[in-house]
């Protein structure tokens, strides 16, 4: 296992760090729709409005990293689990998308917002926990 | 791959928890290898014959069988 030394008592575990960095990520996506939400954006025009997007991206891509920089400083059997995981997780992620996306097509299915492709993704990933056990 | 690794644990009286710090892997990797569902890489096969002081070989048990010849090696 590289990175962090993995002992129960050390508050700087892989783990306690990825849970860290989840919260801030995440509570400041949070904030930042909250606050579109509540209208604080709604005098913004032209490029200002594509700041404020990629402003709330952000924190999206930065968990992203945050969850890749956990498998990286995991030992191999954890990080052959979440690797399977993620893996299955993009797979359901894709079909549930492509599939909706050709209802919306076809069938007039209403229409999904793309951001919304992130909480699928973590609800998938969740699907997989119980399925994959396994690192092989 | 079948393994003797509960049995030497248990035989030198360490947990899991203890194991797992003695070749720099997690709890749950070291269960995951009593069980059968992580096949460790070359390295922590290494890692763990040294902390047991054993060759590989009487850790895991080939799956091939003792009698059993490699596949041939292809270009």
């Amino acid at each position: 296992m590289s990175g962090l030394p993995y002992t129960p008592m050390n508050t700087r575990t892989p783990v306690s760090l990825y849970r860290r960095r989840s919260a801030i990520l995440l509570g400041l996506y949070s904030l930042l729709n909250i606050a579109a939400i509540f209208g604080a954006i709604d005098g913004l025009r032209g490029p200002a409005t594509w700041v404020f997007a990629a402003a709330v991206a952000a924190p999206i891509l930065a968990h992203i990293w945050a969850f890749l920089a956990l498998m990286r400083s995991s030992d191999e059997f954890l990080r052959g689990l979440m690797a399977k995981r993620f893996i299955v997780a993009s797979g359901i992620t894709m079909a549930v998308f492509c599939s909706w996306g050709f209802m919306e097509l076809y069938a007039h299915a209403p229409h999904l917002p793309g951001a919304l492709i992130v909480a699928v993704f973590w609800g998938a990933f969740g699907l997989a926990m119980p399925l994959v056990q396994t690192s092989h | 791959m079948k393994n003797h690794l509960k049995v030497l644990r248990a035989a030198r009286d360490w947990t899991q928890e203890e194991l797992g710090k003695r070749v720099d892997v997690s709890r749950q990797a070291i269960n995951a290898l009593e069980t059968g569902k992580h096949i460790p890489s070359l390295d922590l096969a290494y890692r763990l014959s040294a902390v047991f002081e054993l060759p590989v070989e009487q850790i895991f048990e080939s799956p091939y069988g003792a009698d059993s010849k490699p596949a041939p090696v292809t270009p």
